[in-house]
């Protein structure tokens, strides 16, 4: 595993401790990694310091994901995105498809094995 | 086959015998007419024999004194000559007369002189049938001695000592009789004839030469009877009804031809115009048949088609007023079954509807369980992951471990409100009353959130005044909990929180006041609905399962009580009030406050199958300083219990050998059993299962996921 310590990742995610395990796993790994509460100071942060690559939860209060994604889009076309998501396939609301057709990199559904994380973060 | 069709028939029906009835009538009626003309010609023709009878009876009075005369007893002949010659003149109607000796030799005669000629057999018959009776007669037409004329002899014998000695004979002229019958001024068509003993005409209207026989007709009736009524024809062959007499007096016979067409024509006009009237009122029946059955057939066709309307579940007008009362009640009756039919089918649209509406909230659902469940799970897996690498001291491991705890006790109290609301749903929830104070209640369970750091980022302030109520501890602590927990969820971090309790009137009221974003017009009610959450939908932390207010509401419920919400609008935070019937207070030492658990160190004895459940026991009481052993089976249990006597022993219930129950009787019957404290553990925590856990001599109850403050809190309670 060819580990890129050099990349900044931003973690958005509405959960405090979704955020912080992601965090220190991916740290762990050698990433450095900044955390948001929600798409609004995902943006704000992002404007101070670039991230490589955006990780994101789609349901989310005060600015939702889409929302976050497509500012991101907008001002940072150059930032991988990768979306993680609860919502599951066996109900109309199977918001995975729809975060692939807006035309993000990656998704994952929660839970994820953290390695299958990284693997896909190695590929981008 | 169509109603009117049917009216028509039935019309037909009552009609038909009135029509036989008529034309039966109508005929007796003509026969009648017939019999009355021929009773008049019959009348008639008796009258007019009479006036020929009494032109005879004149005539033979005549003659009867003529034979009387002084002369003719003289034997003068020649003065009855002259005498004779003067009544002849005086008598127009007497051709001639003749005196004759019996044996027929002519004495005296108009026509020759006396004494000489022998008497030529002019209607002998009459003159022999004279002679033999004595008597008067009257004899047949004839031609007279001359051979010229028609005349009518009668004949009187003169009598002279009892013998016949001579006869005396006048000879009538038909024309006398003629006169008579022209008197009579018969309708133009008519006939009316006498007829002489040999059925020769005397005379006649129309007339026809005298001495011709009377028509065949006639002849063949006077030959069946002397008097009667025959149809037949006359001489000039015109068909007719005569009826006819003979006279008892000359033997002669009368008859009036009445034309066939004049007697039947009154007949066949009074049939007629029974037949025309017949035809009428057919007329008018079927007429009046086919327009009753029109109204009866239309509003009959048009309830037909509202019928078919309605079926096709159209909105419909049954015509309400028609002119039969029957069809009205069958169209207040098809109105009713419209209506019924039409309630029925919106009542299954509404059911539908609310079928539909129930599965989408179950589609709801089940796509925020799994997003619920999902997010606990990927937040464990990501501090597994990390305590895997992570060197346990780091700051990394400690921060992941923290995480671990919170995360799986809220993954716990998930699963815990789902399986008390299908409880509770179910009606498998009893309550265990006890008397105590809520305000009490819930400062202690404030005080507990507060320790254990989830009030952490709020500030939380109580107002607490004494409200008694008679319920189920733990399920009122389960509603202040959710409360609780809902308005944490709620509250932006460092705003306010009110807990209060207090008596109002009847009831306990137990509030939570936040300061949060408060609620949409209208969503109080909708909120304590099963699965249904604020407006935000699926808003992680405005979310949840929309399971904790809806157990709130049903365990609020079972307990006679009530739980409303308010809010002043968005914004402006939301209040939610619990009432409860409120009880008399318990005697007075209740009051006391709970002593907190006070840890003493014991040899406690894990009997429990799971290795990750028997080890985190194991910790859990080893870090409260107890000295702890641990068997695998309920067999090894009992022996390690026998060998090291423990003050506690915690039993799993559903061990693989012997079950739970059975090790908690067999040390309880084993030496120095009876004071060991023995605390049951299961997977269950229904009133049924801990009434068994008492029973098999179990102290207390505990449910997994065990959790070290309830350990601690159980452990303390044993003596």
């Amino acid at each position: 595993m060819t580990e890129r310590k050099n990349e900044r990742l931003l973690v958005v995610d509405d959960d405090a401790d979704m955020r912080l395990t992601l965090k220190l796993a991916l740290e762990l790994a050698g990433y450095s990694v900044d955390v948001a509460a929600n798409g609004r100071e995902a943006v704000e942060l992002q404007r101070r310091q670039p991230a490589d690559v955006l990780i994101t939860d789609i349901f989310m209060p005060d600015a939702d994901g889409f929302e976050a994604i497509d500012a991101f889009r907008h001002e940072f076309p150059q930032t991988k995105i990768v979306v993680v998501s609860g919502g599951a396939q066996f109900t109309k609301r199977d918001y995975l498809p729809d975060a692939e057709l807006i035309g993000v990199d990656a998704t994952l559904q929660k839970p994820f094995d953290v390695d299958t994380l990284l693997g896909l973060l190695q590929r981008l | 086959m169509r109603l009117r069709s049917h009216l028509l028939l039935l019309s037909i029906a009552t009609a038909a015998p009135v029509v036989i009835l008529a034309v039966v009538i109508a005929f007796l009626v003509v026969r009648q007419e017939r019999d009355t003309l021929r009773d008049a010609a019959v009348d008639r023709v008796v009258a007019v024999m009479s006036a020929i009878d009494a032109e005879l009876g004149g005539s033979l009075a005549t003659l009867r004194a003529l034979a009387a005369s002084a002369q003719l007893e003289n034997g003068d002949l020649a003065a009855f000559h002259a005498e004779a010659q003067r009544i002849l003149r005086a008598h127009p109607d007497w051709l001639d007369y003749t005196l004759a000796r019996p044996d027929g030799t002519r004495l005296s005669s108009s026509a020759a002189a006396p004494g000489t000629e022998k008497f030529s057999a002019v209607d002998r018959e009459s003159f022999d049938r004279a002679v033999a009776s004595g008597e008067a007669v009257i004899g047949s037409l004839a031609l007279g001695p001359a051979g010229k004329e028609w005349a009518v002899p009668i004949r009187m014998p003169v009598m002279h000592n009892g013998a016949v000695k001579y006869v005396l004979t006048a000879g009538l002229r038909p024309d006398a009789f003629g006169d008579l019958l022209r008197a009579q001024r018969l309708p133009e068509g008519w006939v009316v004839a006498i007829a002489d003993r040999n059925k020769k005409i005397i005379g006649r209207v129309p007339p026809v030469p005298p001495g011709q026989e009377a028509s065949e007709s006639w002849r063949g009736a006077l030959e069946r009877s002397p008097q009667g009524w025959f149809r037949g024809r006359t001489i000039e062959g015109r068909k007719s009804y005569t009826p006819y007499a003979t006279s008892s007096l000359s033997g002669w016979a009368l008859g009036i031809a009445m034309p066939i067409e004049a007697v039947d024509a009154a007949a066949w006009r009074s049939l007629w115009l029974v037949l025309l009237m017949l035809l009428l009122a057919s007329a008018i029946a079927v007429g009046l048949a086919l327009l009753l059955g029109w109204r009866i057939a239309r509003p009959i066709a048009a309830l037909a088609h509202a019928a078919d309307a309605a079926g096709r579940g159209e909105r419909v007008e049954f015509p309400a007023r028609t002119p039969i009362d029957e069809i009205d009640s069958l169209a207040a009756a098809l109105g009713r079954a419209a209506l019924a039919m039409r309630e029925k089918q919106e009542l299954a649209e509404r059911e539908k509807a609310a079928l539909q509406a129930a599965d989408r909230a179950k589609d709801e659902f089940l796509a925020m369980l799994s997003h619920e469940l999902r997010n606990p799970l990927a937040a464990l897996t990501a501090a597994a992951h990390v305590l895997k690498l992570a060197d346990p001291a780091e700051q990394a491991a400690i921060k992941a471990r923290a995480v671990v705890e919170r995360q799986t006790k809220h993954m716990a109290r998930l699963v815990g409100d789902l399986l008390d609301i299908s409880r509770v749903a179910m009606g498998k929830v009893a309550l265990e009353r006890e008397r105590f104070d809520l305000a009490q209640a819930a400062g202690n369970l404030v005080n507990v959130w507060r320790a254990s750091g989830r009030l952490g980022r709020h500030a939380v302030s109580l107002e607490m005044k004494p409200a008694w109520v008679d319920a189920d501890r733990a399920r009122i602590e389960q509603i202040l909990s959710n409360l609780l927990d809902n308005a944490v969820k709620f509250t932006p971090a460092g705003r306010r929180i009110t807990v209060g309790a207090g008596q109002e009137g009847e009831w306990a009221v137990l509030r939570v006041a936040d300061e949060g974003e408060g609620l949409a017009p209208g969503s109080a009610e909708r909120m304590f609905e099963l699965f249904v959450q604020g407006a935000r939908g699926l808003d992680r932390a405005a979310g949840g399962l929309g399971v904790g207010l809806a157990l709130v509401k049903r365990l609020t419920e079972m307990h006679g009580g009530t739980v409303s919400a308010g809010s002043a609008g968005p914004g402006a935070g939301t209040t939610f009030t619990v009432r409860l019937p409120a009880v008399l207070p318990r005697a007075a030492q209740a009051a006391a406050p709970e002593a907190p658990p006070r840890v003493e160190p014991r040899r406690v004895l894990i009997v429990e199958d799971n290795d990750d459940a028997r080890q985190m026991l194991h910790e859990a009481l080893a870090f409260s300083g107890h000295e702890v052993r641990e068997a695998r089976d309920g067999a090894s249990g009992l022996a390690l219990a026998a060998e090291a006597r423990p003050d506690v022993a915690l039993i799993d219930i559903g061990l693989p050998d012997l079950d739970g129950y059975e090790v908690a009787r067999r040390l309880r019957a084993s030496p120095g059993g009876r004071r060991m404290g023995l605390i049951a553990i299961t997977g269950y925590g229904q009133a049924e299962d801990q009434r068994r856990a008492y029973e098999a001599g179990f102290d207390a109850h505990l449910t997994k996921p065990v959790a070290p403050e309830r350990l601690k809190q159980v452990m303390a309670g044993l003596r």
